[in-house]
């Protein structure tokens, strides 16, 4: 047996697998139907040429600049939303049930309806990735916000804070890191939103790419677009756990 | 500290009382928690509220806070009817109330930032509390990263930097362990003899009732009443050795004999 608390012992079993990814990606990329796959280096060599001629950082610029755009006006409006309705009861009696269903509604399933209702345009994109980042944010927004205890709004009380301050000192600083587990939570999601609208509204950014190359068999166009979207997932997820711990310190040792 | 000890006896003498509770019931509902209460603090002076568990002595101490509406009677504070919480009076809460994404600093001048202290003053202002109640070098600490007692000390740091005229202290060491509450009772006492105020100190220990105050107002019944107002009169200023003061002995068994039987009918009635 391989001692896995070994440092080296761990790295090597590391490279070994990533070594055995690479070669089965390889034999059968360069065996396959050659309309439906392609190897690891026809891919390595498609995703030198597409940033050497501009055209896929332009695509991820322009996918981006929708994520971005979307993403952030949904972490704004959902934590708003989120905070006002642990505060204000009708609310979030009248609210929450909406919330629910629209948090476990796959959202991709009325991506078709917006861009019919807003046509193929940016708007109706940014509303799509809005909406697949919007309720994971106002969901856990929610739940971290009215798990304030009363006893701290109590103290506060006691201590004659008023509403604004009792968000200042209480609410936000409490709700931040549950608000963060959403912004986490969202950030996939809103990457999703990304793609499906440039599938499903129009063409463009790397959802565009993708469907192109796709479209007209050039395989490790595909891969190279794909590969692009995994980094992207992988750094959105390790920045959020970034910004969560950071913040939730308090709290992750408190419970 | 004799001057101390007659200081704070004069103040149930002296004209207006700093708190006072007239006819003051309270009901929930259907459920009266209290009727026809009347007592009263004077400026330099610590009276115990001592009862059963749901007597309803806490939710007595948070109609004097101004937290809950009475709904009958009158409570006043320097006169004037108590309609919400308000500026001079302090509470030190049974769970801390700690706000646990704050420093010990932090915490400790949160009053004195919702009062409109100045920015300059407000380090100085709260390091000298967290001086006051043995928290030197712990002012950077998270709650998390202290024990329950150091937790309390930094609650009593923050009710004490707003330099409240009226105290109030709903069972403040219920929540920490024996020997910890012993210190921290004679703590209490000590920094009292330095800034005597009108301290509401509610428990339902009945030897924390009679060491710590000068008058010990007895809760009794459903709904509960005053049954007795206790006078102590115990050397002072109070410490170790008043525990083995023959007279507190007494004080303690005469106490505990008026509630014993009510404890006894609270048990079967749980059964």
């Amino acid at each position: 047996m391989i001692d896995m608390n070994k440092k080296w012992a761990r790295f090597a079993t590391y490279a070994v697998g990533l070594l055995i990814g690479a070669g089965m990606w390889q034999y059968f990329g360069a065996r396959g139907n050659q309309l439906a796959s392609a190897s690891l280096t026809e891919t390595f060599s498609r995703f030198i040429r597409l940033i050497e001629n501009g055209e896929l950082p332009t695509a991820v610029a322009n996918s981006m600049q929708l994520y971005v755009a979307g993403f952030s006006a949904a972490i704004i409006a959902a934590s708003a939303l989120g905070l006002l309705m642990s505060r204000i009861r009708f609310l979030r009696v009248g609210i929450e049930n909406y919330v629910m269903l629209l948090y476990a509604t796959p959202m991709v399933a009325v991506v078709p309806f917006i861009s019919s209702l807003l046509g193929p345009f940016f708007m109706a994109k940014f509303v799509v990735v809005f909406l697949f980042g919007f309720f994971p944010v106002l969901y856990n927004t929610l739940e971290g916000g009215r798990s304030l205890r009363p006893e701290l709004v109590e103290v506060a009380t006691s201590f004659r804070s008023g509403e604004m301050a009792l968000w200042r000192d209480l609410l936000i600083p409490y709700t931040l890191p549950f608000i963060l587990t959403g912004v986490r939570q969202g950030a996939g999601r809103a990457l999703v939103g990304v793609v499906a609208s440039e599938f499903l509204v129009s063409s463009s950014g790397m959802g565009g790419m993708i469907r192109y190359y796709d479209g007209n068999y050039i395989i490790e166009g595909v891969f190279a677009t794909v590969i692009v979207l995994t980094a992207i997932g992988v750094l959105l997820m390790w920045l959020g756990r970034l910004l969560e711990d950071r913040f939730a310190a308090w709290r992750g040792l408190n419970r | 500290m004799s001057d101390a000890g007659s200081a704070a006896g004069s103040g149930s003498v002296e004209g207006t009382p700093r708190i006072a509770a007239k006819a003051v019931g309270k009901r929930f509902g259907d459920l009266q928690v209290f009727k026809d209460i009347n007592m009263t603090i004077g400026e330099r002076e610590i009276v115990t509220v001592v009862g059963p568990s749901g007597c309803g002595k806490t939710t007595l101490l948070r109609c004097v806070n101004g937290l809950l509406p009475v709904s009958e009677g009158e409570i006043q504070i320097e006169g004037t009817p108590v309609t919400r919480p308000r500026q001079g009076v302090a509470m030190v809460f049974q769970n801390f109330g700690l706000f646990p994404w704050k420093t010990v600093l932090s915490n400790v001048s949160y009053g004195l930032k919702l009062d409109g202290c100045p920015k300059e003053d407000l380090r100085d202002r709260s390091m000298e509390k967290i001086k006051l109640v043995g928290l030197e070098g712990f002012e950077n600490s998270y709650p998390y990263q202290l024990s329950g007692g150091m937790q309390q000390r930094c609650g009593l740091a923050r009710a004490l930097a707003v330099e409240p005229s009226v105290l109030l202290m709903d069972e403040p060491f219920a929540a920490i362990d024996a020997q910890t509450r012993e210190i921290l009772q004679f703590e209490l006492l000590r920094i009292w003899e330095m800034r005597p105020t009108s301290m509401m100190f509610v428990t339902h220990s009945i030897e924390e009732a009679v060491l710590m105050g000068h008058r010990v107002v007895v809760l009794k019944g459903r709904p509960s009443s005053v049954f007795e107002t206790v006078e102590v009169d115990l050397p002072e200023p109070r410490g170790r050795e008043t525990l083995s003061h023959p007279q507190f002995n007494e004080l303690r068994e005469h106490v505990w004999a008026n509630l014993m039987d009510e404890v006894r009918a609270a048990e079967f009635e749980v059964n």
